[in-house]
């Protein structure tokens, strides 16, 4: 070592030395405090899934004020948990689900409102008759499937009970995701109440022979009208003068666009004969195509099971669907389904067809909730009344509850469901203002609390089960989504001027492209499966099937 | 000397520990424990997911399509030959390009407005920044209030400005959809370009301005031979940078058109999203992404370059 290198080791020893004696960091230090922090990394993971936990955390069960119409069905709800009959499925659920108390069950729910049931609700009274905690999995739409989907390709047992649509169960049934719940209902279940179930929901949750969950949702389309413009002596006396007919609920699509550009021409700009969710991704346009398309004729799928799209049935559709645009509100086009009840509700149309929450709204029953307060006022109440969607009204979409086969308190996560979904406690449910949860159960429409809950909820539930008994289901297979969204993006393009027939032939390429993707025997073979549910075409209906259910 | 009280200092401080093995071990491979965690986090989210999405892209990867069978390009082919993904592209090449000039432009003048003091500035450029911090979904949402029929106030403001009835769909009309997205993208973005380009005119020596101004260069004059070369290089980082955020276009169209009417509005993003998350064809959307990553990884290539030519005078 030289001079000069002597000197510079020094000054770096004494640098170090003087940084040492300060408490300066150190590679020692450092190395200390590096590892301090990755383990307070490592355990801000838990910390921090433990803050979540604790900030989505059941909440207190909620209950109604006991007078009233809700607050009663909720204590019928308690009372069948905790008295029985002794052989409900409620009471029978809650007394074997006693033995799994302190267990957790994961469910998930479609984020938003759907999810207030069991946060505020069925999951607190479920704690305080079981002992059974619920962990609410809030999801997107899309995310419903595909989460459930990985976490089933991952083993992870995330997920105990699911909220699927029906159109699902065929695909997640034969990969594995969920379970059949046979060999559980034959154990615990009044079978009295499968039987409960309106028949075009009762079969809905069956593939292959096996029951893959409870139908929990019936999502069917039904026709609201202002009854004070049908009723008015004016429109009345005007439309007998124009078409020599009586002015009432249209009973086709054709007499509906009439109905609507009449009142258009009379009312507007003050009020527009019809409004409909037309925006694109927003599902409006593939249900309402659904049902006329089916409604007119129109075969989904030929026997060599290439789209059936391309006919008469499909150009009808699609005209009378123009027509009735065109007599609509401006920016029909535009809406969603949220925006359609804003106008709906304002005043600014005459009629609509949509999910059963719109019956609710209007009557300003829902707005009773916090929860809902971005709906407007209904400024129409006391002024709508119901029909059934001329022709075949869409079930649209639904819900049923899934046993995850990944679960690993399986009994447990069935017991609950089988509560959630028994005729008291599914009733109290489908009672809640802010729940989107809607009437399927025959003992839900012939209740007298749930008719008692708005001044025409007797009515409103007669004609929620007069539609499901002409009623009409979603393709329920493998590819649905596909389909639906080559429907979508085909009266989207049409709605903007595209040549009606140039776009069935695109959406028809389109589904031909799906089918052959998924293989045509294997989609033929659903599809089959499909055509023999009631409500699956126009020629099948529960009514045609003389099931209908006469309340 | 200086040794001695080196080492009296050292003793009085106390003597260190004796290092354990392990603590020798890591003092002996100390840089590459530093470095270890970035490298494994790296390779855990970047690298892994990277070589696995490439994998994923040669086999079927379908929810609805069971097994995981090895299909060769069959998936590329679906994203080449479906008229869709090419509409896509190209939307998406078109919108960012026409947005990103426009913000350029209106950001540009607005650098140029505020790079000198005047009573108000502040407050002014903190308005104007406001709609960087603003998600996109919001964004979305509010241009969808304001635009949507019947309850949106653009065509009511329209009609009483012009003096006669304004009906037109923003959100469902062509060309006024490509319209509404450009300006809902300028309006949240001009922002970004406002604060780079006057980053760099504040850079720009004020000498060489006073030197001009005593040469008798009039304004337009030095903003060409003064203000434009030196602001080159952050001109061209901006239009990077922000050329890059433009091709990823996705929050505003999802909440304002849903990618409608038909596929009108779908850019790539939109497209790999509706393929991988609503039908759920994850590799066919994976071999998309991997089309787009080329496609995008050119034209950076081609930026880049040029920025890194890009030399001040």
């Amino acid at each position: 070592m030289n001079d000069h290198e002597k000197r510079d080791f020094q000054a770096g020893l004494e640098a170090e030395v003087d940084a040492f004696m300060r408490g300066e960091t150190t590679r020692r230090t450092f190395i200390t405090r590096f590892g301090q922090m990755t383990g307070m990394l490592a355990a801000s993971g838990p910390i921090l899934a433990m803050m979540t936990d604790w900030a989505l955390a059941q909440q207190k069960l909620e209950l109604a004020d006991a007078g009233s119409p809700l607050g009663q069905a909720q204590a019928a709800a308690m009372k069948a948990s905790m008295e029985g009959p002794a052989d409900g499925s409620a009471f029978r659920a809650v007394e074997a689900a006693k033995a799994h108390s302190g267990v957790t069950l994961n469910m998930t729910y479609e984020a938003g409102l759907q999810a207030l049931d069991p946060r505020n609700f069925s999951g607190p009274m479920w704690e305080q008759l079981t002992g059974m905690k619920s962990n609410v999995v809030e999801l997107s739409n899309p995310d419903q499937y595909s989460k459930a989907v990985a976490e089933h390709i991952a083993g992870s047992g995330a997920y105990d009970v699911l909220d699927i649509s029906p159109a699902w169960t065929p695909s997640l049934a034969d990969g594995g995701v969920i379970a059949p719940l046979d060999d559980y209902i034959a154990k615990y279940m009044n079978p009295a109440d499968l039987e409960d179930y309106h028949p075009l929901y009762k079969a809905l949750p069956t593939y292959k022979g096996k029951i893959w969950g409870f139908f929990d949702d019936g999502d069917m389309f039904a026709l609201y009208y202002r009854k004070d413009i049908f009723e008015d002596p004016k429109m009345v006396e005007a439309y007998q003068a124009k078409f020599n007919a009586k002015l009432a609920p249209p009973k086709t699509w054709e007499e509906y666009a009439q109905i609507a550009q009449f009142i258009t021409d009379q009312m507007a700009p003050n009020i527009y004969g019809a409004g409909h969710f037309r925006k694109a991704g927003s599902p409006g346009n593939q249900f309402d195509f659904l049902q006329q398309y089916r409604a007119n004729g129109g075969k989904l799928f030929g026997d060599d099971m290439k789209a059936g799209l391309v006919s008469d049935a499909g150009v009808k559709t699609l005209q009378n669907m123009i027509a009735a645009n065109a007599a609509s509100i401006p920016g029909n086009n535009e809406l969603d389904a949220v925006s359609l009840w804003a106008a709906f509700l304002t005043g600014k149309v005459a009629m609509i067809y949509s999910w059963p929450p719109s019956g609710r709204m209007a009557a300003n029953y829902s707005q009773s909730a916090t929860a809902i307060n971005f709906i407007p006022q209904s400024q129409i109440a006391g002024k709508v009344g119901y029909a059934v969607v001329p022709g075949n009204p869409e079930h649209a979409t639904g819900y049923n509850k899934a046993l995850s086969a990944d679960s690993a308190n399986p009994e447990a996560a069935y017991l609950f469901m089988q509560w959630a979904c028994s005729p008291p406690v599914s009733l109290a449910r489908c009672m809640l203002p802010y729940a989107l949860r809607d009437p399927y159960r025959i003992s839900h429409f012939k209740s007298e609390l749930y008719g008692a809950l708005f001044p025409s909820a007797k009515e409103y539930l007669s004609n929620l089960n007069n539609s499901a008994n002409v009623g009409l289901l979603d393709p329920i297979m493998p590819g649905a989504q596909d389909y639906f969204l080559s429907i979508d993006r085909m009266c989207t393009a049409v709605w903007a001027g595209a040549d009606p027939k140039a776009s069935l032939e695109t959406a028809a390429a389109e589904w031909n492209e799906t089918t052959d993707r998924l293989g045509v025997d294997s989609q033929k073979a659903f599809y089959t499966e499909f055509l023999k549910l009631p409500g699956a075409t126009a020629d099948n209906t529960v009514e045609k099937l003389g099931m209908a259910v006469t309340l | 000397m200086q040794h001695t009280a080196t080492i009296s200092r050292l003793k009085a401080a106390g003597a260190p520990p004796r290092l354990s093995g392990l603590a020798q071990w890591a003092d002996r491979h100390f840089k590459w424990l530093l470095v270890a965690p970035a490298v494994l986090l790296i390779l855990a989210l970047s690298v892994y997911p990277l070589l696995f999405s490439l994998v994923v892209s040669f086999i079927n990867y379908d929810f609805q399509v069971p097994g995981h069978a090895f299909v060769g390009l069959k998936n590329f082919e679906r994203v080449v030959f479906d008229p869709v993904a090419r509409w896509s592209l190209l939307l998406t090449a078109w919108l960012s390009g026409i947005s990103v000039a426009i913000e350029f432009v209106l950001g540009l003048l607005v650098a140029l407005t505020m790079v000198r003091s005047f009573p108000g500035r502040g407050v002014i450029m903190s308005i104007l920044i406001v709609p960087l911090f603003i998600s996109p979904v919001i964004v979305g949402q509010a241009w969808t209030l304001l635009l949507q029929r019947p309850f949106g106030p653009t065509n009511y403001i329209l009609t009483q400005l012009l003096g006669q009835e304004v009906t037109i769909g923003w959100m469902t009309e062509s060309p006024w959809l490509y319209v509404s997205l450009i300006i809902a993208d300028v309006w949240q973005w001009t922002p970004f370009m406002f604060v780079i380009l006057l980053a760099g005119l504040t850079a720009i020596p004020p000498n060489l301005y006073e030197a001009a101004e005593l040469d008798g260069v009039n304004a337009w004059q030095a903003f060409w031979a003064i203000t434009l070369p030196h602001l080159a290089p952050m001109m061209l980082l901006a239009l990077t940078f922000r050329l890059l955020d433009a091709i990823r276009m996705f929050d505003t169209i999802f909440i304002m058109t849903g990618g409608g009417p038909g596929t009108r509005t779908y850019t790539a993003s939109y497209y790999l999203y509706t393929v991988g998350f609503t039908q759920f064809h994850l590799s066919q959307a994976t071999a998309g992404s991997w089309l787009f990553l080329i496609f995008t990884a050119l034209v950076v290539m081609l930026l880049v370059r040029r920025l890194l030519k890009t030399e001040p005078v």
